[in-house]
């Protein structure tokens, strides 16, 4: 079955840090520049992030990750720098095409916060195992009921996937239509979902019972089958991350104040 | 029912399995979207099942916890910023399935218009700050551009923007979910029947 998480481990450092620490690099690597709102910020940002990136060897795989947000961000900037509003400055022009600067400033910035927002958690995602962070949140005091929440998402989803192929090719081979004009292809998305959420919602009921019958509502502390080997520097680097994060705050409040 | 039936919510087992399996819904029904090319998201099914059956609580939790959990571990960090929006259209749908209005095929529409409301009201500062006002969906996007060139507030242009994507797209959502909460057996509604009292001897 097909899992839809991203992480694959490959052995380099990266995937070893701490979940922690990389969750507290996303924050700060894109709190940092929007706290800042300088250009040169998020251009830093990115840089981190890409040397992040090359360094864990996942740098091809991020790739294929931001490559769906360019029409993201080539939308913004055709939408925002060629429809300027009235009497706005005009930057330079192609052709009969205006391009208006305050728009494209505000385009530049949006896309430019858009790729430092996906690269940074393509650090998170790409080198952390999901089970691995839930197992760690509820270690460190979150509800067991909400690291199974995470695990079972990851269960079901292929599940669901699994069902909803078969549906389809059962509802297929009594010749429904899923191709066609629009119509069709609205009417083809009733027959299709109706099985497979009927199915995936009566199946809750027996899972339901059969984590009751596990102990799933036990209030005792719970233990944990293995332990995660500490990385070198965890700790300080969650500590510099944090500091810099302040930092950028009290140099914005004085910059703001002065 | 009394205000407090309204919000009443249990932290069982079953209410807990609800969450993930409604969080597959969610996916699934963006997939069958994108494999039907239809212009619509379809991807709130789930959240709204969630909330119809679980209530106000059980359906924001849903919402947030669908678009976090997609944003953290798939890299698509755009569904991330609309994890309010989420939160608050399983919030309100609950809190109409509760007072009755997923009972009948015109309270259902009634529902979902304030969905579409709840999203627009929600979307649009978030479209604004993260995206300079733009959806990423073809059909309103080209209306944000139509009526920035008329010269309207970037504000008004989001919004329409807005309308013109989630009105329709909440409207088929709720109809989708009245459809198949009607074909649930009742032995699994039953488990989240808001109003039933333990008897005991």
């Amino acid at each position: 079955m097909k899992s839809i998480s991203l992480y694959s481990d490959n052995g380099t450092w990266l995937c070893r840090v701490h979940p922690f620490t990389k969750v507290m690099y996303a924050v700060a690597a894109i709190s940092v520049p929007l706290i800042l709102g300088s250009l040169w910020a998020f251009a830093a940002a990115i840089i981190a992030d890409l040397a992040l990136l090359a360094s864990g060897k996942v740098l091809r795989r991020a790739r294929a990750l931001i490559v769906f947000s360019f029409t993201i961000i080539a939308t913004i900037f055709i939408v925002r720098s060629l429809f300027g509003q009235e009497g706005s400055e005009i930057m330079f022009s192609i052709g009969p095409v205006n391009v208006y600067r305050e728009g494209f400033m505000i385009a530049l910035r949006t896309g430019l916060n858009i790729l430092s927002m996906l690269l940074a958690f393509a650090v998170l995602v790409l080198t952390t195992n999901p089970q691995d962070l839930s197992t760690e949140m509820e270690r460190h005091g979150f509800s067991p009921r909400f690291s199974y929440v995470i695990s079972s998402v990851f269960n079901i989803i292929p599940q669901m996937m699994g069902t909803m192929s078969t549906i389809s090719d059962a509802q297929r081979s009594r010749g429904m239509e899923t191709e066609g004009s629009l119509i069709t292809r609205m009417k083809a998305f009733i027959p299709l979902i109706t099985p497979v959420v009927t199915s995936s919602l009566i199946t809750t009921r027996e899972r339901a019972m059969a984590l009751d019958a596990r102990g799933f509502g036990a209030k005792i502390k719970r233990t944990y089958p293995e332990t995660r080997e500490k990385h070198r520097g965890d700790t300080a680097a969650t500590v510099i991350l944090a500091l810099i994060v302040v930092l950028s705050i009290l140099i914005k409040a004085a910059l703001w104040l002065s | 029912m009394s205000a407090k039936d309204v919000f009443r919510t249990r932290f069982d087992a079953a209410s807990i399995v609800l969450i993930p399996a409604c969080i597959g819904i969610n996916y699934i029904g963006k997939l069958f979207a994108s494999v039907l090319k239809l212009p619509l998201w379809l991807d709130s099914i789930g959240t709204c099942i969630g909330a119809c059956l679980g209530g106000p609580v059980i359906g924001g939790i849903c919402g947030a916890a669908n678009n976090l959990i997609y944003g953290l571990t798939t890299g698509d960090s755009i569904t991330l910023v609309y994890a309010l929006t989420s939160l608050f259209i399983g919030f309100f749908v609950g809190i109409m399935a509760r007072t009755g209005f997923m009972k009948s095929f015109p309270r259902a529409l009634v529902t979902a218009c304030v969905a579409g409301a709840v999203a627009i009201v929600i979307s649009t500062p978030l479209n604004i700050i993260f995206w300079a006002g733009t959806t990423g969906n073809v059909w309103g996007d080209a209306a944000f551009a139509a009526t920035q060139a008329m010269g309207m507030p970037l504000v008004l242009s989001s919004l329409v923007d807005e309308i013109i994507v989630d009105i329709p797209d909440k409207i088929i959502t709720l109809i989708i979910v009245f459809v198949i909460l009607k074909a649930l057996p009742e032995k699994l509604t039953a488990l989240y029947d808001a109003s039933d009292k333990v008897e005991r001897l």
